[in-house]
């Protein structure tokens, strides 16, 4: 096993690269992330080296698209931590959202959209779905068009059963999919009131009263810099005393971030807007 | 002098690993760093049960946490657990390594390239090859590679395919693990 490894310097070449030729900026992205997700690629492509994909990427638009869906790292499996899918069903959602006509869910960066489905299968099953609007943004145009369609890869079919029997005993997840032996289809009614949103990287137009925020283990692959620009956005988008939820082993901490957030669950890592 | 400990180890090796943590010092002069096959829907329990005979503080780290001497990180369930050029951790749920996560290759590859040559790798007991292209970085990078002995692992197969890929600086059993530790006070 032979892995392709690139040096920090060329690195930095295809930082650059993707700036001047595609206004892409992610020199703040975690650096060893950035490196091994190029390396992947160099790999997957069979481009030999940097110089190989900076050349390719430089001359296709649509292996730009791949890198993009790429770089974004798949959500792993349906109700990843049941925990949090036990609160959100038992606790939070059918008090939030009957307090209000339209309730917005803003999933910031989504790639696989296992989040946006778990959420949406919680919700109709509390008959609640339709109070609820979703807004899905993605710098991937091809994870958005999966999304859209449904499609999901069948080798997690048996993690996301057994991870949703920890949630509901009762039934069967099923119930929300098809899978006709090859190709693995949500039922999409369950995202037919869902705006999705093809964006950079930071966004260059954000929803506003947004009430519940999902953005779980995407900030693990940024550095400190855009971490706090992103939860800065986030904030902005927030209606007081609307909710963030993000990752386990993420937390929220820059300078004066008490007085902006409220943390109401820690295992979970679930924070609050503060009423200012 | 060194600036860090790795350790991976797989089925059985959590009561070697427990001895470890045991016998160090609360003044331990260097972080350690743990990546350890466990259960994946099972998040919490785990550094609760090496603290309880640990002198040095284990934690679960925040991603991004800054890595301090005298404490113990351990990978959380479910992630893998990077070292980043500039000494801190970084969480990633990107694909499981080898069927692992966290993969104890990819914990010493980075911590590996961090540390360079002021660290020590350890690998322990377990049932599959995992850790061993990760201990053979880190020793071509400079660092001090160290297999528990095969003949006292409850399990060989880490130890051996780490053996097989590497010329280890030391076979130790759990206690010559120990005392190289406490060497290095």
């Amino acid at each position: 096993m032979n892995k392709y490894e690139l040096g920090i310097v060329d690195t930095r070449n295809i930082i650059k690269t993707l700036q001047d030729v595609y206004n892409y900026d992610f020199k703040n992205y975690a650096l060893t992330f950035f490196k091994r997700r190029v390396e992947k690629v160099i790999q997957k492509y069979a481009l030999k080296d940097a110089d190989g994909f900076i050349k390719k990427i430089e001359l296709e638009k649509e292996f730009f698209e791949l890198f993009l869906k790429e770089i974004c790292v798949d959500t792993t499996e349906m109700f990843r931590d049941p925990a949090l899918w036990r609160i959100l069903n038992d606790d939070m959602l059918t008090k939030l959202v009957n307090s209000t006509s339209n309730f917005k869910i803003w999933f910031p960066e989504v790639s696989t959209g296992e989040e946006l489905f778990s959420i949406s299968i919680i919700l109709r099953k509390l008959n609640l779905l339709d109070k609820v609007s979703f807004i899905v943004s993605s710098v991937s145009e091809i994870n958005l068009e999966n999304i859209k369609n449904g499609y999901f890869d069948p080798k997690k079919i048996e993690t996301n059963d057994v991870n949703f029997k920890r949630i509901y005993s009762e039934s069967n997840l099923s119930d929300f999919y098809s899978f006709d032996g090859e190709k693995a289809q949500w039922d999409t009614s369950l995202i037919k009131n869902t705006k999705f949103i093809k964006q950079n990287i930071i966004f260059d137009d954000y929803p506003k009263g947004v009430r519940l925020i999902l953005f779980r283990n995407h900030m693990i692959y940024y550095n400190q810099i855009l971490q706090e620009r992103f939860i800065k956005i986030l904030y902005n988008c927030l209606i007081p005393a609307g909710h963030l939820i993000i990752g386990n082993n993420e937390k929220i901490e820059y300078w004066n971030s008490d007085k902006d957030y409220t943390l109401v669950n820690k295992s979970e890592s679930i924070y609050k807007k503060k009423l200012s | 002098m060194y600036k860090a400990v790795v350790i991976g180890g797989s089925a059985g090796s959590f009561q070697v690993i427990t001895k470890i943590l045991s016998s160090l010092p609360k003044d331990f002069p260097l972080p350690v760093l743990l990546s350890l096959h466990r259960l994946k829907h099972v998040r919490s329990g785990f550094v609760e049960a090496l603290s309880i005979k640990s002198k040095i503080p284990i934690v679960e780290p925040y991603d991004k946490e800054t890595i301090k001497p005298g404490r113990g990180y351990l990978a959380p369930s479910n992630y893998h657990m990077y070292v980043e050029l500039n000494k801190r951790i970084a969480l990633s749920t990107e694909e499981p390594v080898n069927h692992s996560r966290p993969s104890i290759d990819l914990t010493f590859e980075t911590a590996a390239q961090a540390y360079r040559d002021k660290i020590i790798g350890i690998i322990l007991s377990g049932a599959n090859r995992d850790g061993a292209h990760g201990l053979k970085k880190l020793k071509q990078l400079g660092g001090t590679a160290i297999v528990q002995d095969p003949n006292e692992c409850q399990v060989r197969t880490m130890t051996e395919a780490s053996l097989k890929l590497t010329s280890v600086d030391h076979i130790f059993t759990t206690q010559q693990i120990i005392n190289f530790l406490l060497k290095l006070k």
